[in-house]
């Protein structure tokens, strides 16, 4: 062993990569070393390493030399019997190693070397232990347990008190070789018994020889006694070199010897290697049950041949013979097993450690050896043939193997198991449940709904089409304000459904809680306590840094004269004004010249930027959110207050809206009118819909006339032109959004005003748009017919209600009815010599560098008779209003428009069925109006 | 109607102002992209519809005096979603 680390570590890694693979060669299964990283397997390597000359070293082979036998060479060798008894004796010492019991004769019976014997006894028994402790502790590798083993055994040893000396030698004196002269200290009765037997022997001896022979008795008395204090004294001296070398063996005890409570890394690998050892240890017991099962085959097979046939025994002597290895093994398990106290112990803590795991292990192999020796032992009664039972002892092999591996393969599980739950219960249920409150506190919003507002309305278009019953919203609320969304509404699920109820349990709790909280924070008074630890001072002015933007809350009367926005305001500026600073300063003037300067006491103003009309609609999205909001929390009308309440804020907010939308903006103030100019962006036109919903009848109407009286300054009329061209620029494509846009939203939102409409409002309307607007120019977009057609229907329906429902509240009186004819006849004067050039086809082939005559190219034809559409619906309206004058006109206008589709169908000029089917039902639609048909037209 | 008192307080809101409203978009990588801007977030991610990419490529193998020219790639997209690291400027498309 060196003193310095790393020699010591490179020995007990190569003794832990041995143990290892020791175990490895055993056990075919990944070995499951979890915390051994640390073992150096110091314990193992001390029990089993570099033993091998122990025995050479301290005597134990081969005779003993005399050079250490201090006893022996300096006593004086007075007589031959002194002599010869030495020579015995050191016979006897060789003898002990294998022989104990001798030994212990031999030593007791020789009082005079007995100065001797003990070192050599006492080393020998404590290095040559040959107790099945001893064994045990070899092969377990349990050296501890072995030393408190051999302790009493030590203690046992002859060499200590001299007054026991006495008894043994009585003991033994039976056992005296009889020719042997008495030397040494003998006691009286020793002597007398002698001189008796010598009296007796020679009753006739002569009294002087006799005589002579007591005094040479006395004389070698003398001299033996004198030797013997001689004796004592070396006696004295060995001991003491005894008890310096136990010391001295003591402190650097041999490796078999050492005391792990000694050693200084005892308790640090106790436990490791109580581990080990507990793994060898099953290793070993299963192993032993192999062969113990194997010894009971051997003695049943023994037994099997005993009963039958006795003149087999010699027979079935030698067999035994040949496997008397195996019996000695099992045998010597078995002793050991039953015997060892150790064993047994360490078997007990195993058994209570691995309670689970191993006496379900042994129970399984021993009910199967049990059955199989059963059934063995039954067939052996019955004289079974050796092949079968080679066969059976094969089986029984075979099970055992099998029985092992799911053995293996269970305890691989088990420990993958253990090694996967670890973690388990490390966390109590009130730590989860804080964690569980951290995340769902994240989860809690003043707006539930608003938060989860795409997951709701999935939910309720998923609902509705489900055909369920629409739970209004999926939120969890809590009294003043915050709740969490819930999203979709899960499907069936039996173990979510009660994990929401907890969450939602604990939910609830976490707010109660916080509310507590504050409520305690209340009665403490915050107020008392601040700056009680001193005033902070809040911002070093001098520190912040110049802001460069300074978007300021409370702003200048518009963006343009403020100039806090420059970078957009600006540019909306130069858009709108032209010459910014010139416009300015001139529009500033005719404010300040205040109604002289509008007409009809309206202050003109600029229109509204760009950047104000989205900062506008913007606040109306908002306001929108917020009504649609309050609509889906209106309280029943039952509970007065609440709803009356809730009635006022929803007053509120729409009236708000109302202002937003500047439709009450006196007609002049602008041009366009800033309502129109909400209108402008895609999203001000989709808004309206959205806002229609909660606006009152009256400030529809309002908002129709609004509509309709600044129709001409919309941007969809403004810019139709762009539609009539062929090419497909951004330009081009961001109009037909907006058309798109228009038709979409605004047209959608006003169609049901107008469906109600008197018909005294639609000839107002028809007038009011008629004057302020040039009908053919807007005739000619798609936004305005379907504005006309709109109010021509609308006529129609009221004219034909006429007609059915004699006394309807919507009647119009003749003089209502005679405005409508003179609108009417105004209209068709204005459009009549336009009616070809309504046609956006008409518009597009005469963009086109082809000729308008013939048929058109089959490429373009299809979508040019879908844009048609709406104007054959314009004009059969039309017709329906038309007299028959006017019917004429329009007849002799459009024959040949309509002669041209019928011939092209008729004479195959289209490119399918579909086109044709297009064309013919566009014609119809106009010639039906007039009571006609396509099919009546002969070409 | 005073505009700033709906409250723009922040750079975002004026994104907000151009909300399905079309967007020049300035792009690391010589890219820049028109559309119509139907979404963002703090990162300035966008999701654009109806977009035109505009990629300026520079040959710099080629002789000096072809380099000048500065070759545009262009191609459209129905709708993109641009990521907020690639954006250097969310603008208005300039009004003529």
């Amino acid at each position: 062993m060196s003193f310095f680390g790393f020699e010591e570590g490179g020995l007990e890694h190569e003794k832990k990569k041995f143990l290892e693979g020791g175990l490895k060669e055993s056990e075919d299964v990944a070995v499951y070393t979890w915390g051994e990283e640390s073992y150096d397997g110091l314990g193992d390597a001390l029990l089993e390493g570099g033993d091998e000359l122990n025995d050479e070293t301290f005597g134990a082979t081969g005779a003993i030399g005399k050079d250490f036998d201090f006893s022996s060479q300096n006593l004086p060798v007075t007589s031959p019997s002194t002599g010869r008894v030495h020579d015995q004796h050191s016979r006897a010492i060789e003898q002990q190693p294998r022989e104990r019991t001798p030994r212990i004769e031999v030593t007791g019976s020789s009082p005079s070397v007995q100065p001797h014997a003990p070192p050599a006894d006492s080393l020998e028994s404590i290095w040559d232990d040959k107790s099945p402790f001893a064994i045990l502790s070899r092969m377990n590798g349990a050296g501890h347990s072995a030393d408190h083993q051999r302790a009493p055994s030590a203690s046992k040893s002859p060499f200590l008190p001299s007054a026991t000396n006495d008894n043994r030698a009585i003991g033994h004196q039976t056992s005296i070789p009889q020719g042997v002269n008495h030397t040494g200290v003998r006691t009286l009765q020793e002597i007398e018994a002698e001189m008796h037997a010598i009296a007796q022997q020679s009753r006739i001896s002569q009294r002087q020889e006799l005589l002579r022979q007591e005094q040479l008795q006395q004389l070698r008395r003398q001299q033996e006694q004198q030797e013997h204090l001689r004796q004592n004294q070396l006696q004295q001296q060995d001991l003491l070199r005894l008890q310096q070398l136990q010391q001295l063996q003591q402190r650097t005890p041999p490796p078999r010897m050492l005391s792990h409570s000694q050693s200084p890394r005892f308790h640090a690998h106790q436990i490791l290697q109580l581990q080990q050892e507990q793994e060898r240890q099953q290793q070993h017991r299963l192993h032993e049950l192999q062969e113990q099962l194997r010894m009971e085959e051997l003695e049943r097979h023994v037994r099997a041949q005993q009963v039958p046939a006795m003149q087999h025994q010699g027979q079935s002597l030698g067999r035994r013979q040949t496997s008397f290895n195996d019996l000695q093994a099992a045998q010597g398990v078995h002793q050991r097993r039953i015997h060892s106290p150790a064993f047994v112990d360490q078997q007990h803590t195993q058994n209570s450690q691995n309670a689970q795991l191993l006496p379900h292990n042994i129970q399984l192999q021993q009910r199967l050896l049990s059955e199989m020796a059963q059934a063995e032992f039954m067939r052996d009664m019955q004289g079974v043939s050796p092949a079968e039972q080679e066969q059976l002892r094969a089986e029984a092999m075979r099970k055992i193997m099998e029985t092992e591996r799911m053995e293996e393969r269970r305890r691989r599980k088990a420990a993958k198991i253990a090694h996967m739950s670890r973690y388990n219960d490390l966390m109590t249920q009130s730590d989860k449940d804080f964690i569980t409150r951290i995340q769902v506190s994240q989860l809690v919003t003043q707006d539930p709904y608003a938060e989860d507002f795409y997951a709701q309305v999935y939910g309720a278009i998923l609902r509705s089409r489900l055909g369920l019953q629409s739970q209004d919203e999926r939120v969890l609320k809590f009294g003043s304000g915050g709740g969490v969304g819930l999203g979709l509404a899960q499907k069936g699920g039996g173990r979510r459904q009660s994990a929401m109820q907890k969450m939602e349990a604990q939910v609830e709790r976490i707010v109660s809680n916080a509310r507590l909280r504050e409520k305690e924070k209340g009665l403490h008074s915050l107020h008392s306590l601040q700056g009680a630890l001193g005033k902070t001072s809040g911002r070093s002015y001098k520190a912040a840094p110049r802001q460069l933007l300074q978007v300021e809350a409370a702003n200048a009367t518009t963006p343009t004269m403020s100039g806090a926005h420059p970078h957009i305001s600006k540019e909306d500026a130069i858009e709108t004004n032209g010459e910014g600073a010139a416009r300015e300063a001139a529009k500033l003037g005719r404010e300040a010249l205040g109604a002289a300067a509008g007409t009809d006491g309206v202050v003109k103003m600029e229109p509204l930027a760009q950047r104000q009309v989205l900062v506008i609609l913007e606040s109306l999205y908002d306001l929108v959110l917020s009504v649609e909001q309050l609509r889906r929390d209106q309280p029943p009308e039952e509970d007065e207050v609440a709803f009356n309440a809730w009635q006022m804020s929803y007053e509120d907010l729409t009236e708000q809206l109302w202002i937003n939308l500047k439709v009450m903006v006196p007609l002049e103030t602008s041009d366009p009118h800033p309502f129109v100019s909400l209108l402008t962006p895609a999203k001000g036109k989709k808004i309206l819909p959205r806002l229609s919903r909660h606006i009152s009848g009256p400030r529809m109407l309002t908002l129709l006339t609004l509509l309709v009286a600044c129709f001409s300054q919309l941007d969809v009329f403004k810019q139709a032109g762009l539609l009539d061209s062929v090419e497909d620029t951004p330009e081009r494509q961001e109009v037909d959004r907006q058309t798109q846009a228009f038709l979409g939203s605004v047209m959608q939102s006003i169609l049901p005003v107008v469906a109600k409409a008197e018909l005294r409002l639609v000839s107002g309307l028809l007038g009011l748009f008629l004057d302020r607007c040039d009908v053919v120019a807007a005739a000619q977009t798609k936004p305005g017919i379907a504005i006309l057609t709109l109010f021509l229907s609308r006529v129609e329906v009221i004219k034909q209600n006429m007609s059915t429902v004699v006394d309807s509240p919507e009647t119009p009186t003749p003089e209502e009815a005679q405005q409508w004819q003179l609108m009417f006849d105004h209209l068709f004067q204005l459009v009549a010599p336009h009616f070809l050039a309504l046609f956006p086809s008409a518009r597009l082939a005469s963009a086109l560098p082809l000729p308008s005559h013939g048929p058109a190219p089959p490429s373009s034809s299809l979508p040019t008779d879908i844009i048609d559409q709406p104007i054959w619906q314009f004009l059969a309206a039309l017709a329906l209003h038309a007299s028959s004058e006017q019917q004429q006109i329009l007849v002799s206008t459009l024959r040949e428009k309509v002669l041209e589709n019928v011939t092209s169908v008729s004479k195959g000029w289209v490119a399918d069925e579909e086109e044709g089917e297009l064309k013919l039902a566009n014609v119809n639609l106009f010639l039906h109006a007039l009571g006609l048909d396509s099919s009546q037209i002969e070409i | 109607m005073d505009p700033s008192s709906t409250g723009i307080q922040e750079p975002f809101d004026l994104i907000r102002l151009s909300l399905s409203e079309r967007v020049y978009v300035k792009l690391r990588g010589d890219r820049e992209v028109t559309g119509i801007l139907h979404a963002y977030d703090g990162h300035m991610n966008l999701i654009l519809s109806d977009v035109e990419e505009t990629i300026m490529i520079v040959d710099v193998d080629a002789p000096l005096e072809e380099r000048r020219a500065v070759k545009m790639a262009k191609r459209k997209m129905e709708m993109l979603f641009v990521r907020g690291d690639g954006v250097i400027l969310v603008s208005p498309p300039s009004r003529t």
